[in-house]
């Protein structure tokens, strides 16, 4: 369970820092974004990225979770860069949710 | 001639080498995916194996009880335990390990018959030698890494809006599409990329970098064995693989990095291993009773952690100075355990020998060969690595594709060497990429279709895979170039998603036994499997999308000339 939240935080991390490029930005919501608005995109997308690099740790240990949490963020890239040219604004909403989502899961299960 | 930038010779390095490197790296990487699951895989191809509940103390007194039956001469008895990834119970008794080991039912004890299968095995060991012999294998797969370490260090420098386009892909643009994917595959998973075929090269330091061992200990690999590792003197324990595992590693079941004894035809064994420690036949018997097995496995788990207990042998059983050593399972922590056991006096219960401690050296060798065999962190991390896996191998096809997207315009106006060159490449790149997968596929199907008591049946599952890879390189020479990736594509993805149905109608036992059993190893391939095809065949059919608009064009080509308007398109 505690993997799954970090893949979430992974995959919202990475939808975070592609939102905060211009032109991926423009591709998804069609507007012309403020430059600040896009470093706190970028910012929260590391801020999750860190986040996720600490339920890595918490649910592998530290020998092993920084080697997932690469695994996690890759693969998360991945899906971030071949899904939204498809469906933009569907994927921006689910990346959004994911970790409140995979919280949510965590409290319940605990 | 005008002087070349930096940033030119090197894009011209990245594309010839990965070219050239490109067909074999796709082998490499494809089979060292599967490999992830090579237990799994092997499991599945022994179906006559069941996964049966009940404690390893349990199967390992039926283990013993059949030794004591069957082979009370032996000196050494190996029982492999049942574990998680490895439901069977097999035991061996050990003058050697050519003999095969028997497979028994982990709750009755009974003699199980298994077919003869090359297994999961077979990818482990392509994925390295390329079914070469032994070390001109690991040679070519050396240099092809190497190779792709080239590519990948040119290829970040020739990248030249590495963080800008971080996350871009614009699909259906053509060529822009494919150099967007593979700029994508190779970036986002770069840290995987590098760690990957790093540690690839630093298991085999010994073979690929002789020079420290050659000036210190003379090329004599087991003086340095023996300094870097003292508390394993009498073990004949090479590195991760050179060396056959030593007589520790004598357990039944082939661990990572072994070799699976059906194919022992084509694999160099030394027989050093068995040679190392004498065994005198001739100590006496022994009026003391060992002491039940359960007790080893207690104390190994004390050691290693609960469930890491892979195997157990026993030497000299019933005589004087028997030894009971309790082997790890790989896979309980980063750093490779391959080999590592504990060895206990058989009447005393007490604990002759522990693992050492890894000097850092060899700490660190061990740690970035763990990294590479992936044998920690249970299935999400297995999974991981099968993922990361799988975007490598997109981006060396990518990769591929893109190099005759790039030239097909230009082969077209450079004559009929240009044109025949062209040809060549198109072929080895859907034979390489496409071909392979359909091979792999025949692997499968031939495990299970292959009659059951064939002589050499491991040889001919393997004899079945270079064929239909070989069909498939033909196959891509006489074809028209789309439609011979359209067709294998296609052939590929049918193999893979009827798999599962074959898995039900061939295995022992109806199909609905076997659902409710509810093997969840054989079912994640057969999942697998499923998953895989479906990827396949939205390919195929993306690529049959993109030929079927020009066909006109196309057709009439060929009725002109042959292929020469056709490589126009």
């Amino acid at each position: 369970m505690m993997l799954i939240f970090a893949a979430l935080l992974a995959y919202s991390a990475m939808f975070a820092l592609c939102l905060g490029l211009e032109r991926h930005y423009k591709a998804v919501w069609k507007t012309q974004p403020a430059a600040s608005l896009l470093r706190g995109l970028r910012w929260t997308g590391w801020v999750l990225l860190t986040a996720s690099f600490c339920v890595c740790v918490r649910g592998w240990g530290w020998a092993m979770g920084p080697v997932g949490w690469f695994g996690m963020i890759s693969i998360a890239g991945l899906i971030v860069a071949f899904f939204p040219a498809y469906r933009a604004r569907q994927v921006a909403w689910l990346a959004l949710a994911a970790p409140l989502l995979g919280g949510a899961l965590l409290f319940i299960r605990s | 001639m005008k002087e070349q930038s930096i940033t030119q010779k090197l894009s011209w390095l990245h594309t010839w080498s990965g070219l050239i490197f490109g067909w074999l790296l796709f082998a490499i990487f494809l089979t060292g995916t599967l490999a992830v699951f090579d237990r799994e895989i092997t499991h599945w191809m022994q179906p006559e194996i069941q996964a049966r509940p009940g404690s390893q103390a349990d199967a390992a007194q039926r283990g013993l009880d059949w030794l004591t039956v069957h082979k009370p001469e032996a000196a050494q008895w190996n029982i492999g335990l049942p574990t998680e990834r490895s439901p069977g119970l097999r035991v061996s008794a050990g003058e050697g390990r050519r003999g095969a080991g028997q497979v028994l039912d982990a709750q009755t004890g009974e003699a199980v018959a298994v077919r003869e299968t090359a297994g999961g095995n077979f990818f482990f060991r392509f994925h390295f030698t390329l079914n070469l012999p032994r070390s001109l294998g690991v040679w070519v797969v050396g240099l092809a890494a190497m190779a792709m370490l080239a590519a990948l260090i040119s290829g970040i420098v020739i990248h030249k809006k590495f963080f800008k386009e971080f996350f871009t892909f614009r699909p259906a643009k053509g060529q822009r599409s494919w150099l967007d994917a593979h700029n994508a595959s190779a970036v986002l998973v770069l840290p995987f990329h590098l760690m990957i075929t790093y540690t690839g090269l630093v298991i085999f330091y010994f073979i690929y970098m002789p020079a420290g061992v050659d000036a210190l200990y003379g090329g004599d690999f087991k003086a340095l064995q023996r300094d870097i590792r003292p508390g394993m003197v009498q073990e004949d324990r090479g590195g991760q693989g050179q060396r056959q595992p030593g007589q520790q590693h004598q357990g039944p079941q082939p661990e990572i990095g072994d070799v699976q004894r059906q194919d022992s035809g084509q694999v160099q064994r030394d027989g050093r291993g068995t040679g190392q420690r004498p065994e005198p036949p001739a100590a006496p018997v022994s009026n003391q009773p060992m002491l039940p097995l359960s007790l080893f496995i207690a104390e190994g788990e004390r050691h290693f952690g609960a469930g890491n207990v892979s195997s157990l042998s026993i030497s000299q059983p019933g005589r004087e100075g028997s030894t009971v050593s309790v082997g790890r399972l790989l896979g309980s922590r980063v750093a490779l355990t391959k080999g590592d056991s504990l060895v206990m006096d058989a009447y005393a219960g007490r604990v002759l020998r522990a693992p050492p401690e890894n000097r850092p050296s060899v700490l660190t060798q061990r740690v970035m060969a763990g990294l590479h065999f992936a044998q920690f962190g249970g299935y999400p991390m297995r999974w991981l690595y099968f993922l990361c896996g799988l975007a490598s191998c997109a981006m060396i096809a990518t990769g591929l594709v893109l190099f005759t997207v790039k030239r097909r315009r230009k082969y077209a106006v450079e004559g009929p060497a240009g044109r025949a060159l062209y040809r060549v490449v198109e072929a080895l790149n859907v034979s390489s990429v496409a071909g392979l997968g359909c091979a792999c596929a025949a692997l499968f199907w031939g495990n299970r279709l292959l009659p059951v008591g064939l002589d050499a049946r491991a040889g001919a599952e393997i004899q079945l895979f270079f064929g239909v890879w070989l069909a498939a390189l033909v196959h891509g020479l006489v074809r028209p170039r789309m439609r011979a990736w359209v067709e294998q594509l296609g052939l590929g993805a049918v193999l893979c998603l009827l798999l599962p149905v074959l898995d039900l109608y061939t295995a022992p036992g109806t199909p609905r036994a076997a659902l409710q059993a509810g093997d969840s190893m054989r079912f994640g391939v057969d999942a697998g499997c499923l998953l895989l095809g479906l990827v396949l065949m939205l390919m195929a059919w993306k690529v049959a999308q993109r030929t079927a608009e020009p066909l006109p064009h196309k057709a009439a080509g060929r009725l002109a000339s042959g292929s020469s308007l056709e490589a126009a398109r």
